[in-house]
């Protein structure tokens, strides 16, 4: 255990150096591309917005399916990815004494990689070569350049992963018989997740679909390639949540001025997130044929296992805020929210988030249900649970971040008035987000489908029902670019033009009487194992049956 | 006794009868779901047989050899197809099949694991590497049913659930050897 002493001292250390200028300006590139791909990301879901509720008709040149690939690619690989890696990799400098060199040139190589990739991946589908959606079911096939970049943009990522362990690995060499500091460990966990959950889709992309875009071979198994892509995908979301979440335990109670919650039980549901992860992705295919409901019906309970930690997670936040509270002074069960800093952007746009992940997860949780899933699969519902989970829970806890991590990359100050701009942009956020998913979820549960540009299928009644809820979505997407361009702009003074000045890195402290956690949380090892022995119990049913039975198999397909 | 309740809870849980038809419809899922669960029950039963009858394992499971020797027969009968077979069609053999691997595999494996020199752990996971890949072989590359209950499809698929645990342990193997906690810890 790392005692209270050297804590205070490396505190210290840590606020006089600050971070290295090498290492700020890694996470610095990492976030300007991660908010630039929002603001462009943006633009296209308002395009998308527009079209749907048919006040914008698209030119001839430029399709829905285009900017959908563009807006769903962007917003879901490049933001996420940029924002997560160039984020733990400042915790990882800040918490563990600096980045070492190796670490920080397998990071800028991680970061050339993608970038070349997504520029590779970008250019077929400005094109039209490549309008197969961010998910890039077979058997519609993009062009070759396509998959190329996004292997690039997986290698890339790897490059982050193995990076990270390097320096974790160096620092417990160093440190040994102590626990890793918690946001470094947020961060194992995650580059775990980043990379063994890329894996399936390294696969997929690289041993199935390039050699069958190029023509090598013929035909594609087509259900094996879903199965390995929501392995992937699943993972996907789970890593943002994990990252969202590191903010919510160990950020949060910073800045109300609390401790953090029981350092055991969050390293506990860490490992328990990294070990059930994968296998969630069936329950993307919950509709899918090929699998046998009794399998399916096992799959439930993996999918609501991971839902467990993550109501651990709601418990442990409000056990905080009223421990928090009571310290200072406020009596009564609910009486909490009063004490709270609602006028600190960077507890305010957390804060909301961690309250819109309550019907976010909800909705999750009936997703699940296969009778229910039947109800709004593939309909404007699960667009809207995805803004909800994706775009506010996690997005908004993002933005809430980068007010004390640009400062702090920077060497500036969040000043009163970016504060306020902030706070405005949080509530602006949270009102068109209320509107465009509220939308979405409602006009799903009508019928309408999603990945369908504007059409009223000849003047059908049903469809045209649809049009009140569909403007709806269009005023939350017209608010939410207003948020975009705020929050940009926010970013964009807090990295270049705020006043120059020390910004603190925010990590609450263990309670004092914390019990102590034991070492077995540290050994990783024995965790990868396990979270493989749960993958292949998982996945060897459905792949044996798709495999051994195999349909013909299909050719490529250029649908639009 | 919390531990123990915990079992029981697991054990009747598994045996209730649409859990246990459930499990023990899908081939791999009664194999290498339902038979270590109630490994795992045993388990928790353990720490009371522990503490009630300390001198009986003492006195028979004293390095540890015993008990590990008892798991690995018991749990390898419990991979034959004969006896996955016997246990849909005899009631009799259901049951033996909800005691032995409580009683017989899980309570001895947690009283002998710790007792093991490193060795003999290595020695248990060789042996146990080597029945998963023969048995996963013999599952995968049989040409007729083997168990009149299961299709040749869920055979195959059991054959590759057994390779690919073998493959996990040959991972945590290869770990072992090669990162030296002493460095770390
Ligand atoms: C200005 C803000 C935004 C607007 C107006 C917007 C709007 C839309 C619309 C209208 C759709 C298409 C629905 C369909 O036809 O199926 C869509 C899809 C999508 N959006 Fe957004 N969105 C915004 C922000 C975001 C953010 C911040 C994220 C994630 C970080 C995101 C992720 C996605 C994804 C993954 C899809 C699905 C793409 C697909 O189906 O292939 N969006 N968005
Ligand atoms: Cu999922």
């Amino acid at each position: 255990m790392q005692t209270a002493k050297s804590q205070t001292f490396k505190d210290k250390a840590n606020k006089v150096m600050g971070i290295s200028k090498e290492d700020a300006l890694l996470t610095k590139s990492y976030i300007f591309v991660a908010f630039a791909a929002l603001l462009l990301g943006g633009i296209l879901g308002l395009i998308q917005g527009l079209n749907r509720a048919g006040l914008l008709e698209l030119p001839s040149w430029l399709n829905y399916y285009q900017v959908l690939t563009a807006h769903g690619l962007i917003l879901v690989v490049v933001l996420t990815a940029f924002f997560t890696i160039g984020y733990f990799y400042a915790s990882l400098s800040h918490t563990l004494g600096g980045l070492l060199p190796k670490v920080r040139t397998m990071a800028w190589i991680g970061f050339g990689l993608k970038i070349v990739g997504f520029v590779l991946a970008v250019i077929p589908i400005i094109m039209g070569d490549a309008s197969v959606m961010y998910t890039f079911y077979p058997p519609m096939a993009a062009a070759p350049m396509f998959y190329i970049g996004l292997a690039l943009i997986v290698v890339g990522v790897w490059m982050c992963a193995f990076g990270a362990f390097i320096q974790v690995a160096n620092w417990r060499r160093n440190n040994k018989g102590q626990h890793v500091p918690i946001l470094a460990y947020f961060a194992t966990g995650v580059f775990i997740l980043l990379f063994f959950g890329s894996v399936p889709v390294a696969i997929e992309v690289i041993v199935m679909i390039i050699p069958w875009s190029f023509g090598w071979v013929e035909t594609i198994n087509v259900m094996v390639a879903r199965t390995l892509f929501w392995a992937f995908g699943h993972t996907l979301v789970n890593i943002w949540y994990l990252t969202a979440v590191s903010a919510w335990y160990v950020v949060v109670p910073k800045i109300i001025g609390g401790k953090r919650w029981s350092d055991t039980l969050t390293r506990v549901v860490i490992i328990g997130l990294v070990v059930m992860n994968i296998t969630g992705g069936f329950h993307h295919q919950i509709i899918d044929p090929g699998i046998a409901e009794a399998v399916k019906f096992m799959h439930v309970f993996m999918s609501l296992a991971i839902g467990f930690p993550s109501l651990m997670t709601a418990w442990a936040m409000f056990a905080v805020f009223e421990k928090t509270a009571r310290k200072q002074g406020e009596k009564g069960l609910i009486g909490w929210y009063k004490k709270m800093p609602w006028g600190d952007v960077r507890f305010l746009a957390p804060m909301i988030a961690m309250i819109a992940f309550i019907p976010a997860g909800a909705g999750g949780i009936a997703q699940s249900t296969n009778q229910l899933d039947q109800v709004v699969h593939n309909t404007m519902w699960i667009v809207g649970h995805f803004h909800l989970t994706l775009g506010m829970s996690v997005v908004m806890t993002f933005f809430g971040i980068s007010y004390w991590l640009v400062p702090y990359i920077s060497n500036r100050v969040l000043t009163p008035q970016i504060n306020k701009l902030g706070v405005i942009q949080t509530w602006i956020w949270t009102i068109g987000m209320i509107f465009m998913s509220g939308a979405m979820h409602w006009v799903g549960l009508l019928g309408s489908p999603r990945r369908t540009s504007f059409t009223t299928y000849g003047d059908n009644a049903t469809a045209l029902s649809w049009s009140p809820y569909l403007m709806c979505l269009a005023v939350g997407g017209t608010l939410l670019i207003i948020g975009v361009l705020l929050q940009v702009y926010a970013v964009v003074n807090m990295m270049f033009f705020a006043p120059k000045g020390e910004t603190e890195f925010p990590i609450a402290e263990e309670e004092e009487n914390a019990s102590k956690t034991p070492y077995w949380t540290e050994r990783w090892g024995l965790w990868i194992v396990v979270m493989l022995l749960v993958v292949a119990m998982a996945y060897v049913i459905p792949l044996t049956e798709f495999i051994v039975n195999a349909p013909p198999g299909s050719p490529p397909y250029k649908t639009w | 006794m919390k531990q123990f309740l915990y079992g029981l809870f697991i054990l009747v849980f598994l045996a209730l009868p649409p859990v246990a038809n459930l499990m023990e419809s899908v081939m791999i899922i009664h194999m290498h779901m339902q038979m270590p669960l109630l490994i795992i029950t045993g388990f928790l039963f353990a720490r009371l047989f522990q503490l009630r009858f300390p001198r009986f394992f003492e006195k028979w499971n004293r390095n540890g050899i015993p008990g590990i020797i008892l798991f690995g027969v018991i749990v390898t009968y419990w991979t034959m197809p004969r006896s996955m077979d016997e246990a849909l069609t005899t009631q009799g053999m259901e049951v033996f099949k909800f005691i032995s691997l409580p009683i017989l595999a899980g309570v001895p494996l947690r009283d002998s694991w710790k007792k093991l020199k490193p060795i003999v752990k290595n020695i248990v996971f060789y042996f146990f590497i080597f029945v998963f890949f023969g048995m996963g072989w013999l599952y995968i590359d049989s040409p007729v049913q083997l168990c009149n209950n299961y299709l040749i499809i869920e055979q195959i698929t059991l054959g590759w659930g057994f390779i690919t645990t073998a493959i996990c342990m040959v991972i945590y193997l290869i770990y072992v050897a090669f990162v030296d906690p002493t460095k770390y810890e």
